[in-house]
């Protein structure tokens, strides 16, 4: 079930709420994991016995582990936890992947599993591992409750696209959690937000890539209008994303981490990572990175370490080669940037322009079906092969999606945050905030109930 | 809570009342479509995931004030985001008009294939002309994005050799299209009467021998549906003389005779249907009045249903073929191809879609 969709925002939504709020204190766990199986369910109802069998075998690997064996036992039973969540991460995800790679380089036809990718997986798996890992290091106790703990793996706030909450996050709220209308209404107001980014932006985007590629009227425009419509598509799908897990969770008394910090106005690529996807990069940072030595090694040492968490980062994203290179892309520019002296020094205006010129040409390939057709839209974009510099086609889209543009890139700053915090309490507030999140709620309403519908981009990790 | 956003709250709950508790709707007006129906629910629909996605379908056509939600949709496209075209429809002079772009050459192609297999089995010993009739963007210059046409009428014209071109281009205009719809007018069809009449070398048209017959039911054509913008109904006129009015209609699907405007249409879903009862297979119109035994053999579209009453005069008999829904190979089961007149009358947005054609 999507956010985005009229079961969710008009049936099971509001049933889980008043269910939750009529619910006594203690049964709210418990209300929250059978609304997120069913929720999980809605789209999976086969693969409902995985997230189970997660949740059981991280629940009983914790409390093996908190019951403070000794050392080996206490690293055996995390690595039951490592070894079998990756192996069901591994089948599921990259199995394909892996044979289809062996057949190409070796001749051979080991025939495909072609198994259904479970919705989440990702997600979950990283955020089951923080358990057992914090677990294991002591910096949690583990969780007795097994309906809480299941609660908090299933959540489905942000079960199947993140923001990736640890076990640390939410720990304490997972027992003792408040209520508060100021919370609640704070959370809608953050929820409808996200609805509005994902529905109003990041899906029109995604209706001009489309007609992008159903068109034999490329030019060297029309490239370039795509590559940006995508980066603006990526940025609003999934940060339209957090923001309605981040108001939902508010709903119901957690408080989850931010995922994006406006990450188009870096001036590096360092920065860059440090305001995208967050949790993913600090989950790779505390679990991969630092574990394996992080920079506190010999230089070698430390080039390995990077290029393999940031080919682990791209292969996360899905199974492709082009997932990786997207990785390895960016490893390499993170180290340039760590090593090539003057960087830093050059203008500001330099410096945004060269991060988001990498940003959009990492975006080509890491949203291209196969490695030529990425090669092709960069081709495209550098007017190579004797393309046309512009098009019908794409004169006429770039008149009919100017203001869009305009739109995705301000709403890609801060100003209208920064607005609406000095219109915050002003008495014009009382006014303006009801009916812009009135309006957000009606024009959303209004795409979905037209069938302008499209799946989270994020779904597939 | 922030008091000022419980009216949201408020809005949000009203909504979902009226999601939960209307009572399911047949159809959609706006539309022409049945709405989907709350899907059953059992262990097995639900196991292989029938129910959700019935369910989904169900919420979404059933919601409250659905047309009034797409037409917000609508008006937001084109007036909040300043967007040229919805779904590929967008408003110009006052007409909705679909944007035909670009010309699909493999639509080309399969129409020209089609064409030939068509002539090659039957028509070898007849007279063949063919019209292809324009959309309503080749009347506009407006910035929208047009196909070459051009192109696309040389196309038909240097592929068809054994097909004399009648162009109607110059004999229509905007104006006479229906606003809210995709087709031709058939009181404003005089000119390309005429021409069509002057190329099929029969009697001139004379406009003065039909009366004008307004409908009292008001027209909403198939745009208004699609673009859900709040636009005013039109009405629709009939050219009527005792000619036609002494006409029968056989129909092959259903074994029966028809009037040629079937008014029994008029309180059906789309009042176009009143030209020869709408899309059907095979027709034969019987003129006991005609002035000369010439046969005519119409393969056509739906534009074909408003003028083929209009070319009736030296005609005893019309037989209209639409391949769409009957393949030219199972043909010679039903007609027999003796050197009758022979008009291909097609309109651009079927020959650019036209997988259809069979």
């Amino acid at each position: 079930m999507l956010f985005s969709s009229i079961p969710f925002l008009y049936y099971f939504l509001p049933m889980v709420l008043m269910v939750y709020f009529l619910a006594p204190r203690k049964a709210k766990n418990t209300v929250l994991l059978v609304s997120s199986l069913i929720f999980y369910g809605w789209g999976e109802p086969k693969l409902l016995f995985l997230m189970v069998f997660t949740i059981v075998l991280f629940y009983f690997c914790g409390l093996a582990i908190g019951a403070r064996p000794s050392a080996r036992w206490k690293k055996a039973w995390l690595l039951v936890s490592v070894v079998i969540s990756l192996a069901l991460l591994g089948i599921f995800k990259y199995a394909d992947f892996f044979i289809g790679s062996f057949n190409t380089l070796t001749g051979l036809s080991i025939p495909l599993l072609r198994l259904t990718l479970p919705v989440g997986i990702s997600f979950y798996t990283f955020q089951s591992l923080s358990y057992t890992i914090d677990v294991y290091r002591g910096s949690v106790p583990p969780q007795k409750n097994l309906l809480s703990f299941g609660a908090y793996v299933s959540m489905f706030p942000q079960l199947i696209a993140g923001p990736i909450v640890r076990y640390a996050d939410i720990d304490r709220e997972l027992e003792e959690r408040t209520h508060s209308w100021e919370g609640f209404s704070l959370g809608m107001g953050r929820f409808l937000v996200g609805l509005g980014k994902k529905v109003i932006l990041a899906d029109n985007f995604a209706l001009l890539m489309k007609l992008f590629r159903e068109s034999d009227e490329k030019s060297v425009l029309f490239y370039w209008l795509y590559a940006v419509a995508f980066t603006l598509n990526i940025y609003f799908d999934f940060s339209g994303y957090s923001d309605m897990a981040i108001g939902l969770g508010r709903m119901f008394g957690f408080h989850f981490p931010e995922n994006f910090n406006y990450p188009y106005l870096s001036k590096s690529i360092t920065e860059f990572w440090r305001r995208w996807h967050m949790t993913l990069g600090s989950w790779f940072r505390d679990y991969v990175y630092i574990p394996m030595g992080g920079n506190r090694v010999r230089r070698g040492r430390w080039v390995w370490n990077i290029l393999t968490v940031w080919m682990l980062t791209g292969l996360w994203h899905g199974a492709a080669w082009n997932f990786v290179l997207w990785g390895l892309f960016f490893g390499i520019f993170l180290m340039m940037e760590k090593w090539v002296p003057g960087l830093q020094k050059l203008p500001n205006a330099l410096r945004h322009g060269y991060v988001m010129l990498a940003v959009i040409f990492s975006f080509v390939l890491f949203n291209a079906n196969s490695l030529s057709q990425a090669a092709g839209d960069m081709a495209g974009m550098l007017g190579l092969g004797g393309l046309p510099l512009i098009s019908a086609p794409a004169v006429y889209y770039l008149k009919s999606y100017g203001l869009l543009f305009l739109m995705g890139i301000l709403g890609a700053t801060p100003l209208v945050k920064t607005l609406a915090r000095k219109a915050a309490d002003t008495k014009a507030a009382w006014v303006l905030e009801p009916l812009v999140l009135a309006a957000l709620l009606l024009v959303c309403t209004a795409y979905l109930v037209d069938g302008s519908f499209s799946p989270f981009l994020y779904f597939r990790f | 809570m922030k008091k000022r956003n419980l009216a949201v709250l408020l809005l949000w709950a009203v909504l979902t009342g009226a999601a939960w508790l209307l009572p399911a709707r047949e159809l959609s007006q706006a539309e022409r479509r049945p709405l989907a129906q709350m899907p059953a629910i059992s262990g097995q629909t639900i196991l292989n995931g029938k129910f959700m996605t019935g369910f989904e379908k169900y919420s979404l056509d059933q919601f409250p004030l659905r047309d009034g939600f797409r037409t917000i949709k609508s008006l937001f496209h084109f007036y909040g985001l300043h967007q040229l075209d919805n779904n590929g429809i967008y408003l110009a002079k006052g007409y909705a008009v679909k944007q035909e772009y670009p010309a699909n050459a493999d639509s080309v192609a399969h129409a020209l294939e089609r064409f030939t297999h068509l002539y090659e089995k039957y028509l070898q010993d007849s007279r063949v002309s063919m019209a292809i009739v324009p959309d309503k963007g080749y009347y506009l210059q407006d910035g929208h994005l047009r196909m070459d046409y051009d192109r696309f009428y040389a196309d038909f014209a240097q592929e068809l050799p054994w097909a004399q071109q009648i162009d109607l281009r110059e004999c229509l205009s905007l104006e006479d299209y229906y606003r809210t719809d995709i087709h031709w007018r058939q009181e404003k069809l005089a000119k390309a009467a005429a021409a069509l009449c002057q190329g099929l070398g029969v009697g001139a048209f004379d406009p003065e021998e039909f009366t004008v017959t307004a409908l009292e039911r008001p027209f909403y054509g198939v745009y208004y549906g699609q673009a859900a913008l709040p636009m005013e109904p039109e009405t629709m006129y009939l050219l009527e003389n005792a000619v036609i009015q002494a006409c029968r209609v056989y129909d092959y699907e259903s074994g029966k005779e028809n009037p040629v405007y079937d008014l029994g249409k008029l309180t059906g879903r789309d009042l176009y249907e009143v030209f020869l009862s709408g899309s059907r297979s095979l027709l034969t119109i019987e003129n006991p009045n005609s002035r000369t035994d010439r046969e005519l053999i119409l393969f056509r579209d739906s534009f074909g249903s408003a003028m083929a009453p209009l070319l009736l005069a030296d005609y005893a008999k019309i037989t209209l073929v639409d391949l769409r829904y009957i393949p030219i190979d199972r043909l010679d089961r039903f007609l027999d191809f003796h050197g009758q007149d022979v008009l291909l009358l097609y309109s651009i947005p079927v020959l650019n879609n036209s997988q259809t054609i069979k």
